[in-house]
């Protein structure tokens, strides 16, 4: 389904060493990504996994190692920079604002303003409106009310609010989650694997960070796993299973990638 | 909004019915308007009251121009002071900040012969950087802003001693006087004009512009407007640049309507701003905040004290109401809160824990305690001096 070898990856990451002082984070981890594709990594904590999506998403610079995207030399000076080039995150807090409307928090930082007698002012209505048009057009999201506190939409409406501050940017090439459903009921989690997919299935490249295999299974289309800062395999989720991955997690199988 | 269920998906992840009902609910259209019944409440109250005991002398139209010219003063100061304590923020100085720009100003006018349009602007000005130096204190050098800013009370209050000594200065420019009493015929007064201006500017501010949108996302998850790229410490430091220079307009203010100010003047702004913001409805845990809710504030502890003295009630009675009147609206605002999420018991249940048992006899025994010491002091009384 996902031809991952034969196309030149949206994103390619090589030999990517991290240290931190005298700690090494990571020591020589590859990490491709397509268009389209869902990725997981997975593995123990202190694996490396967030430090490589840390990388990935211009937080951390790498001490050693190359990244390409599309080809082209991928250098990124902080985070801000790395949405310019369309990646971006959702933080498993989901930094919303929980006081503010779903409009002004999918908007929070770059508001859509208009000129008031030489006055820069807010458009609340157009943020309203666009922010319903994206949540439903991009990720069939509606939600309960556009009126309320964010705090009191439910933990999936939440989720669809954080990914469309992300999907709104039409330049978004590669979205980055970490632990989207770590604290979320088995409803909501549901919920949140099916905006993962919406979001794949609009050729955006989806990296996601979890510890639930059970979920890395239902969402994703490889899996990358991180054992001691180095990649310990990378599988096709449609060729493996949960006990392989363990497996590969905790180093009882060594060399078993795809 | 329409039904969740109703609608068909036209994306990819919709279609399941929400649980939950559509629409906000009526507790949350409610919710908005949350600030404003806490003091109309009271507003009510003392109005009722009022009405009962001294309706003659309350109700007359001139007393309520004295209400409203008492709260004009305090209506910039309450505006800005919204936006600060939505950040999370508090701002302890703006009492010696008036002190301190009005001082500055008298002496511009009266020793340097200043004129007045000059030296008005100047004292907003010079709050404006008493407000910036707060600021970079919070965000630059850490300081957690009760800390910072009751420091920087101190210092201003002491920088307006050296410079005024004992002096009282007064009989100043009649623009100046104009703008702490000045009367527009058949209207309100000027500094109400001016109160209510500052409080529409804020209004505008908090709704419709970056800095008030920032300001409430600061205060509601400082991490997320972070991580968000807003620059926080910049807006931080402009809502404390906006209580300065407000903290300054009301020294002018101050001076004009004395027509005359001193180096201790205006002791106690802070806390009757933050009161009258926090009556108001607006959150100290930040992210929640209400500039007609402040308005309201103000009102009602302008018309409070007015009550106490129109009923001739000692002055010093009027701390006392103050006090009692924060505790209460603070105590709604939070038991609303709560009871949002389980439903609150009654009262009985309250007292039905052991720990509840254990604070009770913790009072009970400080009473008895207490009123064992009078009554021993009563039985082993000796001659008295008179206090009085």
């Amino acid at each position: 389904m996902v031809p991952v070898q034969e196309r030149t990856p949206l994103i390619a990451m090589r030999g990517i060493g991290k240290r931190f002082g005298g700690v090494t984070a990571l020591d020589d981890v590859d990490l491709e990504v397509q268009a389209g594709e869902v990725l997981a990594i997975v593995g123990d904590n202190g694996a490396g996994k967030s430090t490589l999506i840390k990388i990935l998403t211009g937080v951390y610079r790498p001490t050693s190692g190359t990244m390409t995207m599309a080809g082209e030399p991928l250098l990124l000076n902080g985070h801000s920079d790395a949405i310019d080039r369309g990646i971006d995150a959702v933080y498993q807090s989901l930094a919303l604002a929980d006081h503010l409307t779903p409009a002004a928090n999918l908007f929070l930082g770059s508001e859509l303003t208009r000129r008031v007698l030489g006055v820069t002012l807010l458009d609340n209505r157009r943020m309203r409106r666009e922010a319903e048009r994206v949540l439903q057009e991009r990720l069939g999201v509606r939600l309960r009310s556009m009126d309320v506190p964010t705090s009191s939409l439910s933990g999936g409406q939440r989720q669809a609010v954080a990914i469309a501050r992300a999907v709104y940017n039409s330049e978004l090439k590669v979205l980055v989650m970490d632990e989207p459903t770590a604290a979320l009921g088995p409803q909501e989690t549901a919920r949140t694997l099916k905006l993962i997919q919406a979001v794949r299935d609009q050729g955006i490249a989806v990296i996601v960070i979890s510890h639930s295999l059970d979920d890395v299974f239902a969402v994703s289309d490889r899996i990358q796993v991180m054992r001691r800062g180095r990649r310990a395999g990378i599988v096709r989720t449609s060729e493996s299973d949960i006990t392989s991955v363990l497996g590969m997690i905790v180093g009882a199988a060594d060399r078993n990638a795809a | 909004m329409s039904d969740t269920s109703a609608a068909p998906a036209t994306g990819h992840a919709s279609g399941e019915p929400d649980a939950l009902a559509a629409g906000p609910t009526t507790r949350e259209r409610l919710d908005r308007y949350v600030a404003l019944i806490g003091p109309m409440a009271m507003i009510a109250a003392v109005l009722l009251l009022m009405a009962i005991l001294e309706p003659a002398r309350y109700f007359r139209l001139s007393n309520f121009d004295i209400i409203l010219k008492d709260a004009a003063l305090y209506m910039p100061m309450a505006m800005a002071m919204t936006l600060v304590i939505c950040t999370r923020g508090i701002d302890l100085s703006i009492g010696s900040v008036a002190a301190l720009t009005a001082i500055i100003m008298a002496y511009m006018v009266k020793s340097f012969g200043f004129p007045w349009w000059v030296a008005v602007p100047l004292a907003i000005s010079l709050g404006a950087l008493c407000g910036l130096v707060n600021g970079l204190i919070i965000t630059r050098l850490k300081v957690p802003d009760l800390i910072g800013t009751l420091a920087m009370d101190l210092a201003y209050r002491g920088f307006a001693l050296v410079l005024a000594k004992g002096v009282v200065l007064s009989r100043f420019p009649e623009e100046i006087v104009a703008i702490g009493r000045g009367e527009i015929p058949g209207f309100v007064a000027i500094p109400v004009v001016i109160g209510l201006s500052t409080l529409l500017l804020g209004y505008v501010i908090y709704t419709r512009t970056r800095l008030g949108r920032y300001a409430l996302a600061i205060g509601s998850n400082p991490e997320a407007a972070e991580l968000t790229g807003i620059p926080v410490d910049r807006y931080k430091i402009y809502v404390y640049v906006l209580m300065g220079a407000m903290a300054g307009l009301a020294g002018v203010m101050l001076a004009g309507k004395l027509n005359a100010v001193q180096a201790t003047s205006a002791p106690f702004f802070n806390l009757h701003v933050i009161a009258a913001v926090v009556v108001g409805g607006t959150s100290l845990f930040g992210g929640r905040g209400s500039i007609v809710g402040s308005l309201a504030g103000v009102l009602l502890l302008s018309m409070m004290i007015n009550a106490l003295v129109t009923l001739r009630i000692e002055f010093f009675w009027q701390s006392v109401a103050s006090g009692a009147v924060i505790i209460a609206s603070v105590a709604f605002y939070t038991w609303l809160q709560k009871s949002d999420r389980d439903g609150g018991g009654s009262l009985g249940s309250k007292f039905a824990s052991p720990e509840a048992r254990r604070t009770l006899r913790l009072i009970a025994t400080l009473f008895a305690i207490t009123g064992a010491l009078f009554l021993l002091g009563w039985l082993f009384a000796g001659e008295t001096t008179a206090v009085r």
